[in-house]
């Protein structure tokens, strides 16, 4: 909860992980070279103060996790994107078999994505519907550019991916998050492309469908399809951490989503812990586009705006009314902890996780 | 000519300039900028006409479709100077620089080079960007001309012939009208460069604004053209960004890692 000038703000971080890149999880060379890639993502767009050593970068676990997001990050609601990666990492990134032990002990905390692979076919039909019986799967993320068993990454337009999300409909799954980012092994064409997002949005127009990272690098393809299809959202991961080090760059692109796509389609996403919560929020809720930006655009980044984009926009699409949600968390053992530390006026403590895992 | 190229080589290297100057051409080509104002090329030796160009990517996770065209480029470019004969890249701290090394190094295509992981041809890949490069360009020339003061009407019926470069400024010969300066020179001139590299014509009296299918641009199409465009432009500016600032956290973190590596051997 943010709160700005005595009123709060819900935010749910759209995007973030507790993964496991610890040097005995990870399988050589690509479980090391995966995690050097975020830590420099990481180290490159974070303010100096904000920065982790590698050792905890690797793996920080549910302590840290807690804290960044609940106690100091103001997030009220995080949505686990689940990501697998078991070819870089013996017990899996971030699966979310892990993801649940989160879930299950926080339960209002935390919404929980899963996964499919539509190459897994008929048989791969089957994995997903148990799946969603035996876990409380809220949404999907799904990752187009991974290789497996020869096939160099799949489309959200391909027939068994059809048939994938015809079974979502089934099951009551709408939302669908979707990366686009860079294959392990090389192709022809480009990895971080999102014309498929146009033919499955306009196929499915039941579903959901929020593209990660904003599409960047490939911004301008994403602006043009989100325009057209009404069920298509941008996901802000990534695009947030430009406030620090390029604010200039962050105004020009959040002036071109508000142009483009308006403010009922954008989500914030820390995809923690590339970046923390804390810091971001303090400066988004701090930022306002500059003069020149806001009248060639006709667009501004007003409160009520940061509003949607933080939280609201989010808590729609996942069924959740923040006002009644609101009341569950202040009653959960995070909500007590803070509203121990706000009477004590001392500030918010460590979360003594340790302690809350006796009682559970 | 950035500094950080000029203090790539010794001054006393046969063809220099020329070397520079080839150098200086080759891009990024999903970025749009050249490979040496990035910072991708860390060392340049030239010995005896065999030059070795170590270049380093912003991360060892770097699309290795786009990191094989420029390792290509630049062998491309150097192999174009009279004075060298063999060119060996070196790709640095990469997950597949092995493979880019052998392949580039040997005058192997992608396609041959990576055959068995999908390779393919890269022709339709680098178009798209050639592509968007083009748009990203002409939105700077269009900001600078509305920035002047030149109205849709003004804009839509300059022809190339009517920019002109005056030292480093750029000025527009308006009908009936005093010249007016239009921005920096090189942001023209790289324009009507990207518009001869995609075969769109490039005479004085061709339109200067023109569709991608190289149609002028009515006043009542500009607007929209010019929003579409300042996405792309910001799509591929943002991006450069980025990469910039992760090559630049990599480069203090593996110096960090060197000067963390001596104070352990000291130790021992």
């Amino acid at each position: 909860m943010y709160t700005h000038n005595g009123q709060d703000i819900f935010v749910v971080d759209g995007h973030m992980h507790l993964w496991d890149a610890s040097p005995e999880n990870q399988r050589p060379p690509h479980g090391k070279n995966w995690i050097d890639c975020f830590y420099a993502y990481h180290s490159g767009l974070s303010p100096a103060d904000e920065k982790w050593p590698y050792e905890k970068f690797c793996q920080y676990g549910e302590a840290a996790l807690v804290n960044d997001l609940f106690v100091k990050g103001y997030v009220d609601v995080g949505i686990l994107n689940s990501t697998y990666l078991y070819e870089f990492y013996k017990n899996g990134f971030n699966s979310h078999q892990q993801n649940n032990a989160l879930k299950a002990k926080y339960p209002d905390r935390f919404i929980l994505n899963g996964s499919f692979d539509p190459r897994a076919e008929e048989a791969g039909l089957e994995a997903f519907r148990h799946m969603v019986e035996q876990y409380p799967i809220a949404g999907l993320k799904l990752y187009t550019a991974e290789w497996r068993q020869g096939s160099k990454g799949w489309r959200l337009n391909d027939p068994w991916a059809y048939r994938y999300f015809e079974l979502c409909q089934e099951l009551g799954i709408t939302n669908i998050h979707v990366h686009k980012g860079p294959t392990v092994y090389p192709l022809n064409r480009d990895a971080f492309d999102v014309h498929d997002v146009d033919y499955a949005a306009t196929d499915f127009p039941a579903l959901n469908f929020i593209v990660e990272h904003v599409g960047l690098p490939r911004l301008d393809d994403f602006c043009w399809i989100a325009t057209q299809e009404r069920n298509v959202y941008a996901g802000l991961a990534v695009a947030m951490p430009f406030i620090h080090p390029r604010p200039r760059y962050f105004a020009e692109i959040m002036a071109n989503l508000l142009f483009w796509i308006g403010p009922d389609k954008i989500l914030f996403g820390s995809d923690y812990a590339i970046w923390t919560p804390k810091w971001l929020i303090e400066k988004f809720m701090a930022f306002e586009l500059p003069d020149d930006i806001r009248q060639e655009y006709g667009v501004d980044l007003s409160l009520e705006t940061k509003r949607k984009i933080l939280g609201e926009n989010a808590a729609r699409l996942y069924g959740i009314d923040p006002a009644v949600h609101r009341e569950k968390l202040r009653r959960d053992a995070i909500g007590v902890h803070l509203a121990a530390a706000t009477a004590d006026q001392a500030g918010a403590e460590a979360f003594p996780v340790a302690s809350v895992q006796e009682h559970a | 000519m950035p500094k950080e190229a000029q203090s790539l080589l010794p001054s006393d290297v046969p063809d220099r300039a020329v070397i520079l100057e080839r150098l200086q051409r080759v891009l990024d080509p999903e970025l749009d900028e050249p490979v040496l104002q990035l910072g991708f090329i860390e060392s340049l030796h030239v010995h005896e006409g065999h030059a070795t160009v170590a270049i380093h990517m912003p991360t060892s996770w770097c699309a290795v479709n786009f990191v094989y065209m420029m390792a290509e480029d630049i062998r491309h470019a150097l192999l174009a100077v009279e004075s060298i004969h063999a060119v060996t890249i070196r790709v640095g701290d990469h997950f597949a620089a092995p493979a880019i090394e052998t392949g580039v190094n040997a005058g192997t295509p992608f396609a041959e080079a990576f055959a068995a992981e999908g390779g393919g041809n890269l022709t339709t890949l680098r178009e798209t960007f050639l592509r968007k490069g083009f748009t990203s360009r002409q939105e700077r020339v269009l900001r600078d001309l509305k920035d002047a003061g030149l109205t849709a009407a003004d804009i839509c019926a300059l022809r190339i012939g009517d920019l002109s470069f005056v030292g480093d400024a750029c000025l527009a010969h308006c009908a009936g009208r005093q010249p007016v300066e239009v921005g920096p020179a090189d942001t023209a001139r790289r324009y009507l460069q990207r518009r001869g590299d995609l075969g769109l014509d490039g005479s004085p009296t061709g339109p200067l604004i023109t569709d991608l299918q190289d149609q002028p641009l009515t006043v009542e199409r500009l607007e929209e053209h010019w929003t579409r465009a300042r996405t792309v432009r910001l799509s591929l500016e943002a991006n450069g960004a980025f990469c910039r600032a992760v090559l630049a956290a990599r480069q203090t973190s593996s110096h960090e890692l060197s000067f963390l590596g001596q104070t352990k051997r000291c130790q021992r």
